[in-house]
């Protein structure tokens, strides 16, 4: 038998490559596997500016931890965590209320106690829920966002978004991102001219205002930034729903952009941190959480992100806009409906 | 086992690689969308899929956005495909330079320069308000225009490397054989050049179709959410829906358009080259 050869290769060389190969294609899991003190963290993709500003130093500096993110929107983090039940790789995740109520829903956390996340003690009472399936960290308050070159006198109202000067001007939330809520509930107040703790159940009145606001609407979002770039270059005027987190930096950085309190309110976001239920690393998990509501990271971070902290120790972050209620929606109602808010929204707001 | 069949069986990693990460999901996804709410066989996805205005005119627009996409980037690739297979020198390295490179930008780079470019204040408006073309910036920036142009842009190399590929096997003497027997330049081109490199427009075709047809972050960023496509059907169903049975029969539906792509392209091409290789 005739040894067959590649320009020098022997059979014999290749398949020793190959099986070397092969043993090393077996060995990646344990290579690839987290290191002690290493985790993983869900969070939204419009907090990645401080996250590794702010949070990965500081873990690093307090916990010895590499802290690895994945930033996307709360309901692709659900997702993850659904698809990934049996092997999670996730540790903690932060996301939003609603989301974190179907997560409660289908087993995928694990409750923080005092006793593993210490700092949950100075915490306002009604940051916890769910006894402690997750906490709220930060607030940062929302309302609509505009261009100030071109909006000088800024948002009075909400109902300047239906109006006719703004034809093509605005762009909204879809209600696959939490702050897409903002833009129904409201249609549905000035709808129905009732209040706010009304008015949020009203959806077909909402959905019947919304497609009054069609020809306004340049496009509908997921992905914030790029909405958000389009504001800041004056391609459209008005970004609704909006939030402090984001807009009020961009505008210390000089951006011509604010964020409007309209007269009809504001809303506070939710934003909420848990642990999943059978991550890798639950200690350094939980430790992560403790110094996530920890006061010298709610300082630092409510201050980056002109957001209100949780914790009542600290005196820190973002002024509440003066003057205007602010709305808390009822999650539970929203979690329960919110496939079918989409699926109803993409085919009004279809082109 | 002899030589031959050995040497078949280093193809072996290579196919067991696409069954278990190519083949084995798309079957998975496939009796995903055949099953009813009890688990037995059923087509009712299928039915309740079509049945739904939105996903027909979805489905409408992904197919046309295709088509016209294909279109458009034949009607740029031919000439310079043209161009780059009677190039010598330099002037072919530059052309094939300014093909090859852009392949290693991210399409999502590509799709966001666009996005700048068709805006009110872009270069584009610019452009045509210098020229006095129009008074006033024209909307581009989210609509199906703007996503033809832009696919078409970041696809075109998939169409001209396959035409460039069989244009530079061409002969010049046929053309010129013809040219002796009287025969002018159109009729040289349209009775030898393009007959002959035909298989290369097909399989140029059946490339960029078929990225077309399946493409998610060019549509994200360039017409956004108001105009989806197929493929982004598919994210919101599995991801924000949470519909996995919707989202295995829009994938089981791309599928299908993919499949009768190839199957169509071949047929097409074992036509035009009478069964020749």
């Amino acid at each position: 038998m005739t040894e067959t050869t590649i320009k020098g290769v022997t059979r014999r060389r290749l398949l020793k490559t190959t099986a070397f190969a092969g043993a090393g294609l077996l060995a990646a899991p344990s290579i690839l596997r987290a290191a002690d003190n290493e985790i993983v963290i869900g969070c939204a993709g419009s907090h990645t500016a401080w996250m590794e500003a702010v949070v990965a130093p500081h873990m690093k500096a307090t916990l010895g931890a590499d802290i690895l993110f994945e930033g996307t929107k709360s309901t692709v983090n659900l997702e993850k965590m659904a698809s990934n039940r049996d092997a999670p790789y996730l540790s903690v995740v932060q996301m939003d209320d609603p989301v974190m109520i179907i997560a409660v829903e289908e087993g995928l956390l694990t409750p923080a106690t005092p006793e593993l996340v210490p700092n949950m003690v100075d915490l306002r009472p009604d940051a916890v829920h769910m006894d402690g399936m997750w906490c709220n960290y930060v607030q940062p308050w929302a309302g609509v966002a505009y261009n100030t070159d071109f909006l000088p006198g800024g948002v009075p109202n909400w109902n300047a978004l239906w109006a006719p000067e703004a034809k093509e001007k605005l762009i909204i939330p879809g209600l696959r991102n939490t702050e897409g809520m903002w833009t129904l509930f409201m249609a549905a107040h000035l709808a129905t001219g009732k209040p706010m703790a009304e008015a949020q159940y009203e959806i077909d009145a909402a959905f019947d205002k919304l497609a009054q606001l069609k020809p306004n609407v340049l496009t509908t979002y997921s992905v914030m930034s790029q909405a958000f770039n389009l504001l800041e270059q004056g391609e459209i005027t008005m970004l609704s729903g909006n939030f402090s987190s984001y807009a009020l930096p961009r505008k210390a950085q000089g951006v011509p952009v604010d964020l409007a309190a309209p007269a009809e309110g504001i809303f506070a976001m939710p934003s909420g941190i848990c642990l999943v239920k059978g991550g890798p690393n639950p200690e350094l998990a939980a430790a992560y959480v403790n110094e996530m509501l920890g006061p010298e990271l709610q300082a630092a971070v409510a201050e980056f992100s002109a957001s209100v902290p949780a914790n009542t120790t600290v005196k820190a972050g973002a002024i509440i806009p003066e003057g205007v209620p602010i709305h808390a929606p009822d999650w539970a109602f929203v979690s329960k409906n919110r496939a079918d808010w989409i699926d109803r929204f993409d085919k009004l707001m279809a082109a | 086992m002899n030589a031959e069949n050995r040497i078949a069986l280093l193809a072996a990693p290579g196919l067991l690689y696409l069954a278990a990460l190519y083949a084995l999901p798309l079957a998975l996804l496939l009796t995903e969308s055949l099953r009813d709410a009890e688990g037995a066989l059923s087509l009712a996805a299928y039915v309740e899929f079509f049945a739904d205005p939105f996903n027909r005119g979805v489905l409408w627009r992904t197919l046309r956005v295709a088509a016209l996409t294909t279109l458009l980037a034949l009607a740029l690739a031919y000439p310079t495909a043209l161009a780059l297979s009677r190039a010598r020198g330099w002037a072919q390295t530059a052309i094939l330079v300014a093909m090859v490179l852009p392949l290693s930008v991210g399409v999502i780079v590509k799709a966001f320069a666009w996005s700048i470019l068709f805006r009110a204040n872009g270069a584009i408006n610019g452009a045509l308000m210098g020229l006095g073309v129009i008074d006033a910036p024209i909307r581009m920036l989210f609509t199906e225009t703007a996503l033809i142009i832009g696919a078409a842009n970041v696809f075109l190399p998939f169409m001209v490397l396959p035409i460039y590929a069989v244009m530079r096997q061409l002969s010049p003497a046929l053309p010129e054989a013809a040219a002796t027997l009287g025969a002018g330049p159109f009729f040289r081109f349209f009775r030898v050049t393009l007959p002959l490199t035909l298989p290369g427009v097909i399989a140029g075709a059946a490339f960029t179709f078929s990225l077309s047809v399946s493409m998610y972050v060019i549509p994200s960023l360039i017409v956004g959410e108001r105009q989806q496509t197929l493929s982004m059907l598919i994210a919101r169903s599995f991801l924000f829906l949470r519909d996995e049975q919707l989202g295995a029969t829009i994938s089981a539906i791309l599928l299908l358009i993919a499949i009768a792509v190839v199957l169509g392209s071949s047929w097409l091409a074992a036509r035009v080259t009478g069964g020749r290789p």
